[in-house]
């Protein structure tokens, strides 16, 4: 009976000796099926990365309070070895510093973000727009200006400047052509950017760009 | 015995007529739907994908909804304007994108020019894959 048992003593041992080898050993194949697993897991926190957005309120060097388009308030923390910083002109960025970024900056921030804070990976200073739009509700041929309601109620007056790209649709082809301000009506739709601005009071912006939906087209 | 037992059986048959009488039939919410005054079934703006807030590594996104057949959708960005009649309930385009943030908004003219115009705002951010 003591023989049995010593020998069932040793049959565990050694068979306990093979699964224990087994885990902690890992054959090149392992290693590469290793790697295949943690570049799927990359690719799905790629794919649902998101980015927060909004105007900064202040920046200490190691965080950044920022308000969100709600008005919400986001903590972004800056981490001196894994944060990036760029500038967006154009079609190109710079490297830039956390010093360069200062109260009123419209900032990108990726990251992780957690209620309302965000550990940022990279933040980049870029202009923001409003794209809008909305019914005119008043052309101003002295001013340059249209006023226009959207469908919040919102009131805008866009001056229509030399830099502002004019087009309207084309209500037979439904291309859309360039225009002058003479052709703008009260009435008309209109589809509008603008950039946010600081400076910006009562919502009169300088239009970027203005699109006209005659009238025409709804009573065609 | 078998009087009262008959009395109970009553009660609760009457009690059974009452709640189905009473029952409320709620409508089905369809939300992505609106039932028409006319006929059929009047598809609202929907916008499949991408979604809202995501981050891309290319300058160009395909853009698919749905909508009523025969609207005027107007897409406006910063950098760009397209307009189209819808001839099918689904639609999809390509939109270029600017580095960093991409406010769209998607505005559908319904094909009954007296009902209002719908619309979808989406921020898309193009940061490249270097990051």
């Amino acid at each position: 009976m003591k023989k049995i048992l010593l020998i069932l003593l040793i049959a565990g041992f050694i068979l306990f000796r093979q699964v224990s080898a087994q885990t902690v050993t890992t054959s090149p194949s392992d290693e590469k099926d290793i790697k295949v697993f943690k570049d799927k897991i990359a690719n799905v926190i790629k794919k649902n990365d998101k980015a927060l957005s909004g105007l900064v309120t202040s920046n200490d060097g190691s965080i950044i309070k920022l308000k969100g388009g709600d008005d919400d308030v986001f903590e972004v923390k800056l981490d001196g070895e894994l944060t990036k910083y760029f500038k967006i002109s154009g079609a190109s960025k710079k490297e830039i510093k956390a010093d360069d970024i200062s109260k009123d900056d419209y900032i990108i921030i990726t990251g992780i973000l957690t209620d309302k804070s965000i550990t940022a990976n990279s933040i980049f200073v870029d202009e923001s727009y409003i794209v809008g739009s909305g019914r005119i509700t008043e052309v101003d041929k002295d001013n340059y200006s249209v006023k226009v309601i959207n469908s919040a109620k919102e009131t805008f007056t866009l001056d229509v400047e030399t830099s502002t790209k004019q087009l309207i649709l084309n209500i037979k082809t439904l291309g859309i052509e360039q225009t002058g301000f003479s052709k703008i009506k009260e009435g008309d739709y209109t589809h509008f950017v603008v950039k946010r601005g600081i400076d910006v009071k009562d919502n009169k912006y300088p239009a970027q760009k203005i699109l006209v939906i005659p009238q025409e087209y709804f009573i065609k | 015995m078998l009087g009262g037992f008959f009395g109970l059986t009553l009660i609760n048959k009457n009690k059974e007529t009452q709640l189905i009488k009473n029952k409320v039939i709620a409508p089905t919410i369809v939300p992505d739907k609106i039932l028409s005054t006319d006929s059929g079934i009047i598809q609202n703006l929907e916008i499949s994908s991408p979604q809202d807030g995501i981050v891309v590594d290319n300058g160009s996104v395909k853009i698919t909804g749905k909508m009523e057949i025969n609207s005027l959708i107007i897409i406006q960005t910063p950098i760009k304007d397209i307009s189209f009649k819808t001839k099918k309930a689904d639609f999809s385009f390509d939109l270029s994108l600017a580095l960093g943030e991409n406010v769209i908004k998607i505005v559908a003219y319904p094909s009954d020019k007296n009902q209002n115009p719908q619309e979808k705002d989406l921020k898309i951010y193009y940061l490249d894959s270097q990051l």
